[in-house]
Order: structure tokens, then C-alpha cells, then sequence
């Protein structure tokens, strides 16, 4: 049964690793921006017509063969703290977690297909994979919207597209964004002219969290800009083929690292799993920070263990909002640095 | 860090503004944030593309003067009103403020033909259309090389589409209207 509570105490089925290129990919999302036509957008609604949006957007999604047994979340029976593990797990946005008239988040099993109804748009639909993978994350995305098509009419104009309360997104509605760890390319100072030609080709780059948020622990998203005159097809090749060179960008820094100081970099990376493996406190800067050459470490072959999965799995987990999903009373830092280490530590537990 | 604008009270806002083509942030505090108009926390995130997205405006110097602030009349949002938020109210809007939106668009995405999916029951409506446009550059080229026989056969053939459209429920565009 796919509840909450089954939900948050398992990791999302995306930071397993197993799709394309994991160790540099972490994940590829890709996002659809609808509107239904006849109704005002969020922004301008009233809480009456937003109720009646949410009810038509659920409507029609419990009729879709890939949202059976969705989690429907009415957020205004979320509390914080779940909200906040909600935006952790990239289910919801920093902003869907403040209040709003007609909110609800929607949860697919395994959490690959997840919608907000009345964010910034009346329906913001997303597919999250793992890997490199945006022609495919399109691929179920735009099934999923065909089949809601069918129960819900579009805003739509022929001239611009899908209409959207920000003309940033007006088109195809569509973003695809890809989560990259480039650890070698921030080592070896090459990341800013590297992500300079990124976005002179048409791409974005973010921090973790989207747009506003630090690079932390060498992780960028890379998106497309542009939403007007291009197919969906043509936007989720150009970002694959993009993240593609990334890619090999990557590893090649990273293989130049190994080759400048191989004893030093294996030092580095056995010492922060000497260090993940017994803290007793971790902040989240130092937790990413450490993991950050662990991950390197073991993408490198300087050690085997742990895997991918569990280098991914403890990104989202040692989060403060999951730190503080068991307690019932708002946690301390000093609470969650607590937390933090056990987990890590339980986490790595029987390592050699 | 202290408010930078008056210097005493704790800067909380991070507040970015695009002035002459140059992007400037600033730390305030709310007070001083609310002076300047940024309120709330999603005000503090919305602003710098508010900005950024203004700067692309005003790069353009297109201003519009406030006497031609043009009105949507279905959610009621001015053309000033998004200029300020940056979100536009409605679908119709899109039609309200074409002529504005329209060059905003090209710079925002070099681009405005829409070129993705099309939902299902506008796709023949939407054929159509295109057709008309490609057809109308035509006839602009054959006048502009004087074949004017050509450019009368394509008078013809632009009418004949419009027609079957005109026997085709119009669906784009919000042009239903149902919560007021």
C-alpha cells in the first residue's frame, strides 16, 4: 500500500543509480506546465475557483493508468515539516510549501510521476528518472499529459503554444533539467568556463535546490532556457546531448586529478569515509563536502564501498527536514547535526 | 549583515535589480524591502527575474507610456500590473497584451511560433492556422515579385481554408468563460 508514511520512510526510486552515466548523473526531471482553459491562473484566482481546478486536475488524473494509486496530498493537511520533506524530495517547490488557495501535491508509487495543482501554473506535471535519460523522462511525461488531455482542456494558442502564467514558460510548458555531480571540473577550475559555453548554447545551470540555491557539494542542474519554437523532442535532445559532453568533460578532469596526485586524492577519499563512518555530529556543509570526495572516490575506483545508491540516498535523507520527520517537536541544528551522523553512520555501518 | 540601505536594522531580503544592463543585489531588511516594494519571502525569490525579466524589457526601451496601459478584461490584470509581478493573470491575456508580449517573447526565447505538441481537439484548428500564415508569406513574396496571378490563387486558397475553419468551433485561446 502506498501511503505517506511508506513513502517518506523509503528513498525516492530516482537516487537508485541504475539509469545512464550514474556517476556524474544523479537524475534527469522533466517538467510539463498546464493551465486549464476558462480559468484564471493561480495568481489571480479565488479560492473557489482554485478548489474546483484541483477538483478537475484530480479528476482527471485518477482516470490515468499511470497515476494509479497516486498519493494525493491536499496541502493544507500537510503540516511543515512534511512540507518540507516534500521540497527535499523535489515533489513540491520552496514556494508550493508556503500557503496557497487549492494546493495539492501528487505523488506517483515510487515518486517517478509527481504533480502540483495550482503552483505558479494550474498543473505543473513532472516524470523523475535516474541517470541521463531526458528523451525518455519526456517520453512518459508527455504519455501521462496525453491521457489527462483527454479529461481536461488545455489553455492553448496556436501562435505561442501551452499558456502559462509565466511567459518564461509559454510554448511547450516543458523544462528538463539534469542533476550533475562535476566534482573533478570544480577541482580542477574548469567548471566556470565549462558552464560559461553551457549556457551560451541555450542551457541554465543551478544550484541543488533550483533556482537560488548554492552549488552544494559540487552538484549543478543543467536546464533548457527556452520554451517557444523549439519541439519537446528537439529541447530534451539538445539538453541529453549537452549533459552528454558534460559528461565526458567530467571524466576527463577526473582523470586528470587521479594522474596529478593519485595518493593524495585516495588519502582524501578514505579519510572522509573514516570520518562519515564514526562522526558523532555533522553539519550539512561538511556531510556534503565529505561526500562529495567519497562519491568521487568511489567513481574513480579508489574504493568500492559504499555504492552510488547509498551516496544518493543519504543526499536527501540527511536533509533537515527528513532529519526531523520521526520528532514531534521542532528539531535543534545541533538535533539534526546529531541525527545526521547516526544516520550516516548507520548507513556505512559494517564497511571494511 | 546589516540592512545596506539604512544601516542599522539586520538585512534579511535579498533583492536584485537590473539597472542599465548590469545587475546590482542588495541586502535589506523587510522594512526597507517593503519601501522598495519587496514584500514576503516569495517576493524576495520572484524578484530577480522579476527583474531580469523587466531588464529584457526595458533593454528593448519599450516602455509603455501609462496613458495606453492597456486592461485585461477578464481577470482585470493592467499591462503595469505585470510589468511589476511579472505573472500574467489569464489565457486571455495573451491576447490582451500580444502587441506587448509579443517582442518580450522573441528575447526571452528567440522565438514566437510555438513548435511543440498541439492538444488533440485544437490539432486540426491548429494545422490550419499554420497553413494561413505560410500561405499569407507566400502571397506577401508573390505581390512583393508582382506574380500577380499566383498571389490571386492564393487569395482564393486562404479564404477556402478560412472558411472550413470558420465551420470549426473556435477552442483557443480561454475564449470560455466560466467563473464569473
Amino acid at each position: 500500500m502506498w501511503t505517506l508514511e511508506t513513502m517518506m520512510s523509503e528513498a525516492a526510486g530516482w537516487l537508485d543509480a541504475s539509469g545512464p552515466e550514474p556517476d556524474v548523473v544523479l537524475s534527469t526531471r522533466v517538467r510539463l506546465a498546464r493551465n486549464l482553459s476558462g480559468e484564471k491562473f493561480p495568481c489571480c484566482s479565488t479560492d473557489e475557483a482554485a478548489g474546483r481546478v484541483r477538483e478537475r486536475a484530480l479528476s482527471a488524473m485518477s482516470k490515468s493508468n499511470y497515476l494509479t494509486n497516486a498519493l494525493v496530498l491536499p496541502m493544507e493537511d500537510v503540516d511543515p515539516v512534511t512540507r518540507r520533506v516534500l521540497v527535499e524530495r523535489h515533489l513540491i517547490s520552496a514556494a508550493f510549501a508556503e500557503d496557497g488557495a487549492g494546493r495539492a501535491a501528487v505523488a506517483g508509487e515510487g515518486e517517478l510521476v509527481s504533480a502540483m495543482i495550482n503552483e505558479e501554473d494550474h498543473l505543473r506535471l513532472q516524470c523523475i528518472r535516474s541517470g541521463l535519460t531526458p528523451v525518455d523522462a519526456w517520453r512518459l511525461v508527455e504519455r501521462i499529459d496525453s491521457e489527462l488531455e483527454r479529461n481536461l482542456h488545455y489553455a492553448f494558442c496556436s501562435d505561442w503554444g501551452y499558456l502559462t502564467a509565466c511567459p518564461t514558460n509559454v510554448g511547450t510548458g516543458m523544462r528538463v533539467s539534469v542533476l550533475a555531480n562535476l566534482a573533478g571540473l570544480s577541482r580542477t577550475g574548469r567548471i566556470a568556463q565549462v558552464l560559461k559555453s553551457v549556457s551560451k548554447l541555450g542551457l541554465s545551470v543551478r544550484g541543488f535546490y533550483g533556482e537560488g540555491s548554492s552549488a552544494q557539494g559540487g552538484f549543478f542542474q543543467i536546464s533548457n532556457q527556452t520554451t517557444l519554437g523549439q519541439s519537446e523532442e528537439d529541447i530534451a535532445n539538445t539538453v541529453e546531448r549537452v549533459a552528454a559532453q558534460l559528461v565526458n568533460l567530467e571524466h576527463e578532469a577526473r582523470g586528470e586529478l587521479l594522474k596529478s596526485d593519485e595518493h593524495r586524492l585516495e588519502d582524501e577519499v578514505w579519510r572522509a569515509r573514516g570520518t562519515l563512518a564514526n562522526a558523532r555530529l555533522i553539519s550539512s556543509a561538511e556531510f556534503m563536502d565529505l561526500a562529495s570526495s567519497l562519491r568521487l572516490g568511489v567513481a574513480l575506483g579508489l574504493i568500492d564501498a559504499p555504492d552510488l545508491a547509498t551516496l544518493n540516498r543519504l543526499l536527501v535523507a540527511t536533509q533537515p527536514g527528513h532529519l526531523s520527520r520521526t520528532r514531534a517537536q521542532r528539531t535543534t541544528a545541533r538535533e539534526r547535526d546529531i541525527a545526521r551522523a547516526d544516520l550516516v553512520r548507520k548507513s556505512l555501518a559494517g564497511l571494511n | 549583515m546589516k540592512c545596506e540601505r539604512c544601516g542599522t536594522r539586520t538585512a534579511t531580503v535579498r533583492y536584485a535589480e537590473v539597472v542599465d544592463g548590469s545587475l546590482t543585489t542588495w541586502h535589506l531588511c523587510e522594512e526597507c524591502a517593503g519601501e522598495r516594494g519587496v514584500t514576503g519571502s516569495l517576493t524576495s525569490l520572484a524578484g530577480p527575474l522579476v527583474n531580469i525579466l523587466m531588464g529584457l524589457l526595458e533593454g528593448g526601451g519599450e516602455a509603455v507610456p501609462p496613458e495606453a496601459d492597456p486592461t485585461c478584461p477578464r481577470c482585470g490584470l493592467s499591462y503595469g500590473e505585470f510589468r511589476r509581478v511579472g505573472r500574467l493573470g489569464c489565457g486571455t491575456c495573451y491576447d490582451t497584451f500580444g502587441a506587448q508580449l509579443r517582442p518580450l517573447l522573441r528575447r526571452i526565447h528567440g522565438s514566437t511560433e510555438h513548435a511543440g505538441c498541439v492538444p488533440t481537439e485544437v490539432s486540426e484548428d491548429h494545422q490550419r492556422r499554420k497553413e494561413i500564415v505560410k500561405l499569407k508569406r507566400k502571397l506577401a513574396r508573390a505581390v512583393q515579385v508582382e506574380d500577380y496571378e499566383l498571389a490571386a490563387e492564393l487569395r482564393d486558397t486562404i479564404r477556402s481554408v478560412e472558411c472550413e475553419m470558420g465551420s470549426v468551433q473556435k477552442v483557443d485561446v480561454d475564449t470560455r468563460n466560466n467563473d464569473e
